[in-house]
């Protein structure tokens, strides 16, 4: 039975017109002009407990509203949305004790307060058990190293340590669905693979579902089996990770370290160079066209090869290709 | 259901606490706070005592009536600078309120919660004017408990009141981006009416009108004249009458307006 069914929503936002300078406000005033503008563009899809999605779209592509339609927060224009059988917006409060929310942006945690002070409020406000409270507590801020931060102030936190703490927040009351919107935004390597490794944890060990937006495709294919996509208020795709990889990315890269130096190098037919350095190189190929095999035996009989390797095609070219409508492209087709 | 009314009261009481909290993250506010209002204090006691020269009442008010009440209303006027308004135009702005309403409760009763506990905080702050006032400026306070149970009883009704309607002007923030402007008409508007800078006893009777007619009044006039003893005891079954009817009419349309406003909202970003 799915946690999360979204049937045909749409989200429309009236935005109002002004022309510029005081002439144009003043006439805002008298004929105020407005402009629908569909954010969220009639989308359906359903979410079996324990998932991790990833939500992924251009900026402005309706992500952010969605989410914020699911947690109860805005009100679609049209369609319905059940979480954990629930109408999120008109039973926002039992529908908010049962999930948690990051905005990677906006913080939940109150900036005057110690770290410690607001975990304990929010324990209170969700009604966690106390001791239950002291096992999450202590777990979390080992696997996040947040302990010797608990008495810092939350305005005295760097970016990667306040998110942090807001994942402790969000998670210290077990919520059975987490929202991630762009956790990640902003933050240095060595955050960002804690904080992902965390999630996995609560995911794994809690069977805590997840939604993920985010512009960081490191987080999708670390965290990620299923993907949406979103452009301009439509679900364009919803599926595996690895089909779109299948479909999309037919371009792979191999890299030869070569024993002796190569002359000028002319690639096969659908391949091409992508560095050439006196004991190295490295060619970009369409797998529709060549294969890996036929590639290596060709440089093979160039030059010594040492070594060679084959990456995986890239995720980020694959997601451009299809913010780029390669989907529709080949629908049409 | 004892359970789940001890799990509502336990989350209101922190967001209660929550205030007491943050007040005393800033103690330097407090002094500057009591700085000011000392000096408004002493100014308004020294023109009170110059109008006065000469004549020994000035609208059915002798010198000492007008100035214990305008010395209360001074000490309880911190209550009339609600400023939910701005509240609400900030957290609109950079989408706090997004944060405020995914929390696992209601958001209204949150705010009153929180609204009267700094209401509270700041009449206690006020403790060091009382005494200034009292030694310095000769403030005169009844003895008679019934007197200050109906001043509180009508002070909390009062301040109930004033929540309930600036929750309504507050959803203003929903519809205008000018939200502090909208916020300093309002304690203009608050003072005057509200009776602080002038008893409404000495404002001709449209006026008296006008002033009864908004809530204002209700929160700082109505409380203040019993403290101060220019409204009887006798007149106790009309005020709390009056203040029932604007409690109940306010609470009502607050909640409602609120629902309307909130299917409006945009949240930016992201």
């Amino acid at each position: 039975m799915p946690i999360i069914q979204v049937e045909n929503i749409s989200k429309v936002f009236r935005i109002s017109q002004k022309d510029p300078g005081l002439g144009g406000a003043i006439k805002a005033l008298f004929r105020p002009r407005y402009q629908d503008k569909v954010a969220v563009d009639g989308i359906n899809f359903t979410v079996e407990p324990g998932e991790v999605v990833g939500y992924i779209g251009v900026n402005g592509a309706g992500k952010s509203t969605t989410i914020k339609m699911l947690t109860g927060i805005l009100v679609p224009s049209g369609g319905q949305i059940r979480v954990l059988g629930r109408d999120p917006h008109r039973q926002r409060v039992p529908n908010a004790r049962d999930i948690g929310v990051v905005f990677g942006q906006r913080s939940q945690l109150w900036w005057d307060l110690a770290l410690i002070e607001s975990l304990n409020l929010i324990a209170k406000i969700y009604d966690v058990e106390p001791a239950r409270y002291k096992q999450l507590l202590d777990q979390f801020t080992e696997t996040l190293e947040l302990k010797e931060l608990l008495h810092v102030p939350i305005r005295n936190m760097s970016l990667g340590q306040k998110m942090r703490a807001e994942l402790v927040a969000t998670l210290i009351h077990e919520p059975k669905i987490v929202y991630l919107d762009e956790p990640t935004i902003g933050l240095d390597l060595i955050v960002k693979e804690r904080i992902r490794e965390f999630i996995k944890q609560q995911n794994r060990e809690s069977g805590t579902t997840v939604i993920l937006t985010t512009h960081d495709l490191g987080d999708i294919e670390e965290l990620c089996p299923r993907v949406m996509i979103i452009d301009a208020g439509k679900l364009i795709y919803d599926g595996p990770l690895g089909t779109i990889k299948d479909r999309f990315g037919k371009f792979r890269e191999i890299t030869f370290d070569t024993a002796g130096s190569l002359d000028p190098f002319e690639p096969p037919t659908g391949t091409q160079v992508v560095t050439q350095e006196p004991r190295k190189l490295v060619l970009r190929f369409d797998r529709t066209v060549t294969t890996a095999s036929q590639l290596a035996s060709t440089v093979m009989s160039r030059v010594q090869v040492a070594d060679f390797s084959l990456a995986e095609p890239d995720l980020s070219s694959i997601v451009k290709q299809i913010y780029g409508g390669a989907l529709q492209k080949e629908v049409s087709q | 259901m004892i359970q789940a009314l001890r799990r509502t009261a336990t989350a209101y009481g922190v967001f209660a606490a929550l205030i007491l909290k943050r007040i005393m993250a800033y103690p330097l506010g407090f002094w500057v706070q009591f700085f000011t209002q000392f000096i408004v204090m002493a100014v308004t006691v020294y023109f009170w005592r110059g109008v006065y020269l000469g004549q020994e009442t000035l609208g059915s008010l002798n010198l000492r009536q007008t100035l214990t009440y305008i010395m209360l209303a001074q000490l309880v006027m911190p209550l009339l600078q609600v400023s939910l308004i701005v509240h609400f135009g900030s957290w609109l702005r950079d989408g706090q309120l997004a944060i405020e309403l995914l929390r696992p409760v209601d958001f209204q009763v949150q705010n009153f919660a929180q609204q009267q506990v700094g209401s509270w905080i700041l009449l206690l702050q006020q403790l060091p004017l009382l005494v200034v006032a009292w030694r310095l400026f000769g403030l005169e306070l009844p003895a008679d408990p019934k007197v200050w149970m109906a001043f509180t009883i009508s002070l909390l009704s009062g301040q109930a009141i004033l929540l309930f309607f600036d929750w309504i002007f507050a959803c203003l923030a929903f519809y205008t981006t000018d939200a502090f402007g909208f916020y300093l008409a309002r304690t203009a508007i608050a003072g005057f009416f509200g009776g602080v800078l002038v008893p409404l006893a000495m404002m001709p009777g449209w006026l008296q009108a006008v002033a009864y007619s908004i809530p204002f009044a209700q929160a700082i006039s109505v409380p203040v004249s019993l403290l101060s003893g220019i409204t009887p005891l006798s007149d106790l079954p009309r005020i709390w009458l009056v203040q029932g009817l604007w409690l109940i009419g306010l609470a009502g349309l607050s909640r409602l307006i609120f629902r309307f406003a909130l299917r409006t909202v945009t949240f930016q970003g992201g």
